[in-house]
């Protein structure tokens, strides 16, 4: 539902509504507003239950124009002074995440130039996309691969590493970057879709579910945050690969890969890859596109994790030990 | 990156009454790529005398040529063979000349004496510090994870299958928890009558 509101319209809109905040006036929020509403538009007041039904409407057409809602005082910098929680409500495509506390006055990129090594200090943190992922389209669905390496710096922290998150049945999110960023911000996506399904009845689209990550990744733009993320899944549209990035980067595409051995995924995935393959030789292509990657990069290795997304959800195919499979395919070149 | 770890390397050597096991990775790569897993860390400088280098591979390289060429000139003037002694000062007053432009790498020597057998095991640091000790040493980027797994496993009466089975359980797995690590192992184990030289099968990543 489209409304088209005049400039007058809206301001006293605004302005009944900048009102609201901190006053005890009579009546709940939703009849105020929708006494201010038909005020401006200089229409009869209405019988409850209708009101009720315009309430929700407007409602929804106030959160997607952006105007504040009554406690709020000011929600420039959603970090500071912030006492809330995310409203429930319609279909929340609002950048609606919970805020992080920050103390007054403090820049977030100061907090890792601190730990860079560039002054006194000798603690270190790379924040390098440590890791090599890869997803590809083909005619049968969506090819995941990732490895499983966890590294701090030049240490190996863990092999065993899931750097695939299970949304739900049909949806898939791969992590590369900081682990920390990755694991949060996916798990509260996976939120978002869960709500969503309960608030819709229907799965959402792959398309909704990366815009919701890329709007996350937004509005902490320029605050440190590492996250190379692909979101795999089938909808209504069919197969769907996006790849969202920490700068809020939103891609749509046939194939890619990430993290810091991707270069060389991407010179096995490129020279083998056809729209046409069967599901053996996918998984043949996505296989051998990470072992040669780990073989070749430091910081990827451990196994390789696969799923394949088919239409009716998403199937792990393998977890295979990288050495083991190197040494197979030196064996049979020998 | 520092220049210390631009090409990483680890070596380690074991003692123990009549021989040594000296034992080193086999990667060359350029901070995090891999380039080539048989790339040669330790050097046959005698009879029964191995000199091994870690870290920059250009030093490795050259400071094993330099040595080699001091060695034959020592052993042409004297006729006779060097003395483990004499070599370690020797490694100390080649790197010394360059103490203040040093070249980024820390050797290990192992080895027997030409006539009495004696075993000796010692490392130096960059500017030629050295230090003999009579259980294990280690050098290069994953020191803390070797010194690790050499304090777990060492033990003082080994037999020469024993010391193989310690330095080749110490080293792979002391090398596998590091990331710009690996690639396979070479082990030699120095008795007075043969030396055995073992590939160890690495973890591919």
């Amino acid at each position: 539902m489209i409304v088209l509101l005049s400039r007058r319209t809206l301001a006293s809109l605004r302005k009944g509504l900048g009102g609201c905040g901190g006053k005890t006036d009579s009546g709940s929020l939703p009849s105020r507003l929708l006494r201010t509403f038909r005020l401006s538009l200089s229409l009869p007041p209405l019988r409850t239950e209708r009101a009720d039904l315009r309430c929700q409407r407007t409602m929804a057409l106030l959160e997607v124009c952006g105007a504040p809602r009554g406690q709020r005082d000011s929600w420039a910098l959603p970090a500071l002074d912030s006492d809330l929680r995310s409203d429930p409500g319609h279909y929340s495509f609002s950048m609606c995440s919970p805020e992080l506390a920050l103390p007054r006055g403090m820049q977030p990129t100061d907090f890792f130039q601190s730990l860079n090594g560039n002054g006194e200090s000798n603690v270190q943190i790379e924040m390098a996309h440590g890791t090599t992922t890869l997803a590809f389209k083909f005619q049968h669905g969506v090819i995941v691969a990732v490895d499983s390496r966890a590294s701090t710096g030049s240490y190996i922290a863990s092999l065993r590493m899931n750097k695939v998150i299970e949304i739900n049945p049909y949806l898939l999110g791969t992590m590369s970057g900081c682990a920390a960023d990755c694991q949060f911000w996916e798990r509260l996506l996976a939120k978002e879709c869960r709500l969503y399904y309960l608030r819709n009845g229907e799965r959402i689209s792959v398309s909704a579910a990366s815009k919701l990550l890329s709007n996350m990744m937004c509005q902490y733009r320029g605050m440190g945050l590492s996250m190379g993320s692909m979101i795999c899944g089938w909808d209504k549209k069919g197969p769907g690969l996006y790849y969202v990035d920490e700068n809020g980067t939103r891609l749509s595409g046939n194939m890619f890969s990430t993290g810091s051995g991707n270069t060389y995924a991407y010179g096995v995935m490129d020279s083998g890859y056809q729209h046409d393959l069967s599901p053996e030789e996918a998984y043949d292509l996505g296989r051998r596109a990470i072992v040669h990657a780990t073989h070749r990069d430091s910081y990827s290795g451990g196994v390789v994790n696969m799923y394949h997304m088919k239409e009716d959800g998403w199937v792990k195919v393998e977890s295979t030990d990288v050495s083991d499979l190197m040494h197979k395919y030196q064996e049979a070149s020998q | 990156m520092s220049i210390m770890s631009y090409n990483e390397g680890d070596v380690m050597a074991m003692k123990r009454k009549d021989y040594v096991a000296i034992a080193a990775n086999r990667r060359f790569g350029i901070q995090t790529q891999m380039v080539t897993m048989d790339f040669q860390k330790i050097f046959p400088m005698g009879c029964r005398l191995y000199i091994s280098l870690a870290r920059l591979a250009t030093d490795v390289q050259t400071i094993a040529q330099r040595l080699k060429f001091r060695l034959n000139l020592c052993e042409l003037k004297e006729g006779r063979q060097i003395k483990l002694y004499t070599l370690m000062s020797m490694v100390a007053n080649l790197l010394y000349e360059k103490r203040f432009g040093p070249y980024y790498t820390e050797p290990v020597i192992a080895g027997l004496n030409p006539k009495t057998f004696k075993p000796l095991i010692c490392s130096l640091d960059l500017i030629s510090c050295p230090m003999v000790t009579d259980d294990f040493v280690v050098s290069g980027t994953c020191s803390e994870q070797m010194y690790g797994m050499c304090e777990s496993l060492w033990e003082p009466n080994m037999d020469p299958e024993h010391l193989f089975e310690t330095i080749s359980q110490a080293m792979p797995n002391a090398v596998d928890c590091y990331t710009v690590s690996g690639m396979g192992v070479m082990t030699h184990v120095i008795k007075k009558d043969k030396i055995t030289t073992r590939t160890l099968k690495p973890r591919m990543d």
